[in-house]
């Protein structure tokens, strides 16, 4: 079985792709080319999605026409910033490959790989 | 006989004179996972000693209070107690102890279930907006630096940015994916949240705020160490390079950065393992730390 985490990325996906507005009929429709899906369930995810944040929604006749909050540029960002720990508030939670360095800092790291190259090639 | 001096000169030693001693250490880096247990033996070792020292300060508190009142006794005077109470003494001889022991598994607890949220948090989001790459084992953000990260845990995730992927060779980005892969396969998290634990309960130790950042720098060249496995020195140090210049000055201050620098020198430089002697006599004295100080409490010969 699918996990709704799944479905919500699919419909996150068609929004910043397609880039405006759009209903769930139209989700459905295009989810719907590659596999068969329940129009209730995509409404009652998309609805989850709106409550959590991620989407903005407005009336259109007698539709609601959904969009993202922000681009997922954005989304990755903030998220990256986060992981890499450049946001204030952030617990020892994730582990980042290097952390943030000054100008001397990657002065004396270029110098240190120079160095080793050399080495190497008068090795060689 | 108490022990009550003994016990505090030993916390004290462990807790301001070992750290000192085992920074000084030029092993440490030839062998972090084994420095990374000496580190946490300390640490386990200056708590057990500090509950005993704690219980011991307290036993001769009621002899004292029994003399005190004695004496008063004997002067003439009758204090309204009568007899010394021993359970105020007992009470504080344990409870002392048990807060500390208590305190410790609170503050680790908090620390891991805190963490767990911030991940759980994250890595949804990082699902909605990221794409997995079964390939890379990875999910890529778009974000035009090259970066990586790992969220640890029972659901873990790789995270890199679409930058690294493009900006770094198959090699040098499967040396950074496989160290990701090292924090997460070796529980890197927990053993920082244990280092993170005793700094939070012993936070003027000059031992726990040591072993804090110690572990991190350790666990980073564990899992640099399982990189150099399957990928070549040269791959892991430029991207290692790489990905620190890309991320410099961003205006917020630069903390640790000089531990990149110990590391890429540790990778380029060369490499030979302690001597077995060494490692094998490190290793038992690790062993052995955290029973010393009931061995300083209760001496053998004084049984």
């Amino acid at each position: 079985m699918r996990r709704l985490g799944d479905l919500e990325a699919e419909i996150m996906d068609r929004l910043w792709t397609w880039n405006r507005p759009a209903t769930v009929r139209e989700i459905v429709d295009d989810i719907n080319k590659t596999r068969p899906v329940a129009y209730t369930t995509v409404m009652t995810v998309t609805n989850i999605l709106y409550t959590k944040g991620w989407l903005l929604r407005g009336k259109h006749g007698r539709a609601w026409l959904y969009t993202p909050v922000r681009s997922r540029e954005a989304y990755a960002a903030a998220l990256m910033e986060d992981g890499l720990g450049e946001s204030k508030d952030r617990p020892a939670a994730l582990v980042a490959f290097v952390e943030n360095m000054d100008e001397e800092e990657i002065a004396a790291l270029r110098k240190a790989l120079r160095n080793v190259s050399r080495q190497a090639k008068e090795v060689q | 006989m108490n022990a009550a001096p003994a016990l505090a000169g030993y916390t004290a030693v462990v807790g301001f004179a070992a750290p000192r001693l085992l920074l000084r250490a030029a092993w440490p880096h030839r062998a972090p996972a084994l420095a990374a247990a000496v580190w946490h033996a300390l640490a386990v070792s200056f708590s057990i000693a500090a509950a005993l020292t704690a219980y011991s300060l307290a036993v001769p508190a009621e002899h004292l209070h029994a003399g005190l009142v004695g004496l008063l006794h004997t002067c003439g005077l009758n204090v309204g107690t009568g007899q010394p109470d021993p359970d105020t003494a007992d009470r504080l001889a344990v409870g002392v102890p048990a807060a500390i022991g208590i305190a410790l598994v609170a503050s680790f607890a908090f620390h891991v279930v805190r963490a767990r949220r911030a991940r759980t948090q994250h890595r949804e989001a990082v699902d909605l907006v990221g794409r997995h790459s079964a390939h890379l084992c990875a999910t890529v953000l778009p974000y035009d630096t090259p970066a990586a990260y790992c969220l640890p845990g029972r659901r873990p995730r790789i995270v890199i940015s679409d930058a690294a992927v493009r900006r770094l060779t198959p090699e040098q980005l499967g040396s950074v994916l496989e160290h990701e892969q090292a924090h997460i396969a070796g529980r890197h998290h927990l053993v920082l949240a244990a280092a993170e634990t005793f700094h939070s309960v012993f936070r003027w130790v000059p031992l726990a705020r040591h072993a804090r950042e110690q572990t991190a720098l350790l666990l980073e060249m564990i899992a640099d160490d399982r990189a150099l496995r399957s990928h070549s020195h040269e791959a892991l140090a430029t991207a290692m390079y790489e990905m620190a210049a890309a991320r410099t000055p961003k205006g917020a201050l630069a903390a640790g950065g000089q531990s990149v620098l110990i590391r890429l020198n540790r990778v380029l430089g060369p490499r030979k393992a302690p001597h077995p002697a060494l490692w094998g006599s490190v290793a038992a004295a690790a062993a052995a730390v955290p029973l010393l100080p009931l061995l300083v409490a209760c001496p053998p010969g004084l049984g």
